[in-house]
């Protein structure tokens, strides 16, 4: 066991410096390389050129397009924000200062999306992303037929949101519905799943796991595929076993990747709206006759779309930023700490 | 293969960069790797075993497992086939059909013909194509400067990157509309193919897959040869990160496929993608959902295709185990 | 010579990237904008107009044959329909489009939750129809609907959703109730409330599995359809709290929330599609459009069960208006189009097809409804019975969140009563918060 440890800390480490605490910043001193020696000197300003601008180079594609198709209407949607905005006036803007703002912070219904997104959120991603990586690790053995395999689990994303949420809406229907009647051998009493606090929330996060697991898993086999495999073959002379190879070796140089989809599973829940909206049916952006699963994203859809208030839409969506960005800042300062007393 | 994957980081300034790469590749060959996977004694053969990360054989369980997950996984779809196969009348009925009926061709046809899915496919294929292709290479550019090259202000950039990613872009399509109206471009392809060139996630995804799969020490050998950047680009970038362009190529393409809201505003059904033409079917007061089904199934199935093509490209692992040993 | 075969995928997929963009562009710049001449490639000849007609796919002018005749009878126009079923996206999208000044349809469908919204903000978006059009056509609360306080008409009554009461003959007789639609008609005359008491009256002797509705908001909906002050007044101001017809409404759809004569279900889900496929419950407030729906998911079971009766009051439930935005580049020609599609013969010849009810009364002397429509109901006079309701309904007032105010009342206030076990007072203030937030107090 110990030696294992031993043998795996050096590649372990390596992976845990690169991750996300200074993004960006990362080791790579090549920018720095020695030009090489004996060459002409318009070679070595060339190359000198080269090192600086490439990086520029490399970035600017994407962040000319970015720029100017994702972050200009963001910015316009924050220009929204402060503005008493309806849908269907939209040039008739009135100034409302952070009005939109502190009508959400006294808003009931604000803080219940809140609470909701958060639970929805948890119970969707965490058993979702646990899932995908055992089943990334699954994948990842040599299998007959791998493609056939990978390409089966990726079948519910490409599925069609709506025929998969008709099946869904069935398999959960009060009367008749295949899951009540199971529960039925068990002698538990049918649940009205859509209308029930916990019910609908659970069945939404079916709906999202179901659908989401083996993206995830896939990005984890792509991350997987690319670990060194002399690293299994020191632990497996060190005695390590497939398991403990998973978890000293696998999850460590896994890091990037994981925090890749942690964040961005955090993200999509937060914003997470098709699935509750298509399983509510016919006003479904209200979420259950008591919003209890009304996500914030369900809740700007519904202010934004249904009623047409772009203005208090717009403050929900910025919102939902403002609220990641203070749950980064805190898991930073936590982490943070964590580090300095081991 | 094994022989160059292992003499390759005893002698990293002697060999020019591209030779090295070259050798590199061809470890990445599934072809090669095939041949080179020792046949008896597999578990034993491990160290022998170089090139795509950890090839453990799959036992039973394994099989049993992935069963389970694939059965759940297909459900959905085969219900929708079964539902494509009967008549909307019966599909009110409970319980409701557990097996195919008789009605899928008609059904089918019928889907085909009122959304006029042939246009359409022409129209998602190219759109998704396009938009697949310019985000795997842009992402890949990106991801890589953001990985392992110093710039100034690299941090705040991906924090921005990452950042927009917090904001619900649903209702960003109302500013974006009335941009695309100003240029004169309702209705056409060209608004739903241009804001999707590029996402914040898949730059993100290949920062953080390059982060770890790609040795900087490989980068750096290759700068000490004198390699360009364009030759470290294709020789030592792309190939170490052609799993993740494979797998963000089958997510976004599913992505660019699927995606409705922005493709619904933005598009009519005289030059439609797919999303898009589907709207036309469960027109009426009574929609015929046996059609809306069929229809539901028929667009999806070009994507199957596509998982195919893709999905042979997700074999890694080029020379790593070498570098790093 | 594997370095080779590698190497060469490189140029493949630029060269494959290049002929993309340079396909993509080039398509791009094949189609024009819809709406002109030979603008969508299955335009035809030279000088040929392409028409389109946006909706939200319930219609049927395409079933009905509508379009080809008109484009028999114009052989310059060729009609292309664009649909957006969802309308919680179609009509963002309207709007959205409207105000961009560009890609709206020619012709352009609204809804009559939407109406007023239409009416009160996009009033300069729109043709002024009235003057293009016969007015005293329509029904004059169809006509005021569209119409704005100086007069302007932005769109023409497509149908209308008169209230009737469709039930289950055989449930009936076995729960011991009378089963002739006249009776029945009388029996609840005048007032939603009287249904509402034979409900209970079923309720005693009700056959396993069955309920006297589908849900309380089906009633209540019905019940404040026939209210010609509901959530806005005439001048505009949201009285829905102090409305005499809300509350009438409400206190029904409580009485049977509360009595247990509910099959519990919400329209248009799956469900509801089963509980007519199984029977599950007797009664359910049907606007005209409903039939085809009734007939189509109850099947073979419900053949010659179901009956169609009077409605306690006149009432309104759905219907659509066609405007032609000023942006539309061919006006002449959809402004004839939207009024050939709203005449009284078009309209006829779209209930024929799907029971779609006419909003202008002299079409109401010739409609039939289909032969195994009429069959599937008993022989009920469904034309009478709709056409009695039509010619009664009183105006209503609208206002611009009528559709979420009703939406709040119906699948907030009612369900949670209905669904979860909410006393009638706890559903009200609940109602009474959610169109707080709709309207941005």
């Amino acid at each position: 066991m110990t030696s294992s440890h031993e043998a795996l800390a050096h590649p372990a480490s390596s992976a845990e410096a690169a991750p996300g605490n200074q993004p960006g910043a990362a080791r790579g001193a090549h920018g720095r390389g020695t030009p090489p020696k004996g060459t002409a000197s318009w070679r070595s300003r060339l190359y000198r050129w080269d090192m600086k601008a490439s990086p520029y180079v490399l970035i600017a594609p994407f962040f000319v397009v970015f720029g100017a198709f994702s972050l200009v209407p963001l910015l316009y949607t924050a220009w929204y924000s402060l503005h008493h905005v309806q849908l269907s006036a939209l040039d008739h803007q009135t100034w409302a200062g952070l009005g939109n703002y502190t009508n959400l912070l006294s808003s009931e219904f604000f803080w219940n999306a809140l609470q909701n997104t958060f639970s929805i959120g948890v119970i969707s991603t965490v058993p979702q992303l646990l899932a995908a990586l055992w089943l990334a690790h699954l994948l990842n053995y040599r299998l007959r037929g791998s493609t056939a395999w990978r390409v089966v689990m990726l079948t519910p994303y490409a599925t069609s949101v709506a025929a998969a949420t008709l099946v869904f809406t069935l398999l959960y229907s009060w009367d008749g519905g295949m899951i009540n009647w199971l529960l039925h051998f068990v002698g538990v009493d049918p649940v009205n799943w859509r209308e029930s606090d916990w019910g609908s929330q659970f069945a939404v996060s079916s709906i999202v796991i179901w659908r989401w697991t083996g993206y995830n898993a896939l990005i984890y086999l792509a991350a997987m595929q690319a670990i060194p495999s002399d690293l299994y073959e020191s632990a497996a002379l060190d005695g390590a076993g497939r398991r403990q190879q998973f978890r000293h070796v696998t999850v460590p140089m896994l890091r990037p990747t994981i925090l890749f989809t942690v964040i961005v599973s955090t993200i999509g829940a937060t914003q997470l709206f098709g699935e509750p909206l298509l399983f509510g049916g016919v006003s479904g952006s209200k979420g259950g006759s008591e919003h209890q699963y009304q996500t914030l994203g369900l809740y700007m859809y519904d202010q934004g779309w249904i009623i047409g208030n772009l203005g208090k839409a717009s403050a929900i969506a910025w919102s939902m930023f403002l609220i990641l960005v203070i749950v980064a800042v805190v898991n930073m300062l936590l982490s943070r700490r964590l580090r300095k007393s081991p | 293969m094994s022989a160059g994957d292992l003499t390759f980081p005893q002698a990293p300034g002697e060999a020019g960069a591209k030779t090295k790469a070259t050798k590199a590749q061809t470890g990445g060959e599934p072809g090669t790797r095939a041949k080179a996977r020792p046949r008896g004694g597999r578990r034993l053969g491990r160290p022998r075993m170089t090139g795509a990360g950890r090839q453990l054989d799959a036992g039973p369980v394994t099989y049993a497992v992935l069963t389970v997950f694939a059965l759940v996984s297909l459900a959905p779809l085969v219900w929708t086939a079964v539902a494509a196969s009967r008549t909307d009348r019966r599909l009110a009925e409970t319980p409701p059909p557990l097996w195919f009926g008789g009605n899928l061709f008609k059904n089918l046809q019928a889907a085909w013909d009122q959304a006029g899915l042939g246009t359409a496919m022409f129209n998602s294929t190219l759109v998704a194509t396009t938009i697949t292709v310019s985000t795997v290479l842009f992402s890949t550019l990106a991801g890589f400067a953001f990985a392992k090259l110093r710039f100034r202000f690299s941090g705040a950039l991906l924090l921005l990157t990452i950042g927009t990613m917090m904001i619900p872009p649903q209702l960003a399509v109302v500013p974006l509309y009335l941009w695309m109206s100003d240029l004169g471009w309702s209705n056409r392809l060209q608004t739903v193919v241009l804001p999707t060139l590029v996402t914040a996630f898949g730059t993100f995804f290949m920062r953080q897959y390059l982060v770890q799969a790609l040795p900087t020490e490989l980068i750096e050998a290759a700068r000490v040869d004198g390699a360009s950047s364009p030759r470290i680009l294709w020789h030592v970038v792309f190939p170490a990160a052609r799993p993740a362009m494979a797998v963000l190529g089958l997510l976004t393409f599913v992505f660019a496929w699927n995606d409705f809201l922005w493709p619904i505003i933005a598009l009519n059904q005289q030059n439609p993608t797919v999303q898009v033409a589907l709207n036309s079917l469960g027109t009426g007061y009574v929609p015929d959902q046996a059609v809306i089904m069929a229809g539901a199934l028929l667009s999806t199935l070009p994507l199957l295709i596509a998982f195919l093509l893709f999905g042979k490209q997700i074999v890694g692992g080029i020379m790593q185990g070498a570098i790093k040993g | 010579m594997r370095t080779s075969t590698r190497r060469s995928h490189g140029p493949v997929a630029f060269a494959a990237v290049a002929a993309l963009t340079t396909g993509l562009l080039a398509g791009c710049a094949n189609d024009s904008d819809d709406g002109s001449p030979d603008a969508t490639g299955g335009g035809g000849g030279k000088g040929r107009i392409t028409l389109t007609v946006g909706t939200f796919g319930v219609f049927g002018y395409q079933q009905a044959g509508l379009y080809d005749e008109y484009m028999k009878l114009h052989p310059d126009i060729a009609i292309k329909e664009n649909v957006t079923t969802r309308t919680d996206v179609y009509w963002p999208k309207v709007l959205t489009r409207l105000q961009a000044g560009s890609g709206t349809d020619d012709i352009q469908a609204i809804e009559v939750g939407n109406i007023t919204e239409a009416v009160q903000t996009q009033a300069a978006k729109f043709v002024d129809l009235g003057k293009e059009a016969d007015k005293s056509q329509w029904l004059d609360w169809k006509l005021a609907q569209a119409t704005t306080k100086d007069g302007k008409t932005i769109g023409l009554g497509t149908d209308i959703g008169p209230m009737a009461v469709c039930y289950r003959k055989d449930l009936f007789r076995k729960a011991g109730l009378e089963t002739d639609r006249t009776k029945l008609a009388e029996q609840w005359k005048g007032d939603w409330a009287k249904y509402v008491d034979l409900g209970k009256q079923y309720m005693k002797k009700a056959p396993k599995g069955t309920k006297f509705m589908d849900s309380a908001a089906s009633v209540y909906n019905a019940a404040v359809g026939g209210a010609s002050e509901r959530y806005y007044d005439k001048d505009g101001n949201v009285v829905w709290d102090k409305s005499e017809g809300v509350k009438k409404a409400w206190d029904v759809a409580m009485t049977a929330a509360t009595s247990d004569m509910s099959a519990k279900l919400k329209q248009f889900d799956p469900t509801w599609d089963q509980g007519f496929a199984n029977g599950t419950f007797a009664t359910i407030a049907c606007p005209a459009w409903m039939i085809g729906y009734i007939e189509q998911k109850s099947g073979d079971s419900g053949k010659g069960k179901w009956d169609v009766a009077a409605a306690p009051t006149a009432a309104n439930w759905g219907g659509s208006f066609l405007g032609v935005p000023t942006a539309s580049r061919h006006q002449k020609e959809a402004i004839a189009l939207a009024k050939w599609l709203t005449a009284p013969e078009q309209q006829a010849k779209v209930f024929a097809k799907q029971a779609s009810f006419p909003s202008t009364p002299s079409a109401y002397p010739s409609l039939k409804p289909q032969a195994d429509t009429t069959a599937y109901f008993s022989d009920a006079p469904l034309t009478q019975i709709f056409s009695d309701s039509a010619k009664t309904i009183p105006a209503q007032y609208l206002g611009p969140k009528d559709k979420p105010i009703d939406s709040a009342i119906a699948d907030v206030g009612i369900l949670q009563v209905e669904q979860k076990g909410k006393t009638p007072a706890q559903g009200w203030e609940a109602a009474a918060k959610e169109i707080k937030d709709v309207l941005g107090q």
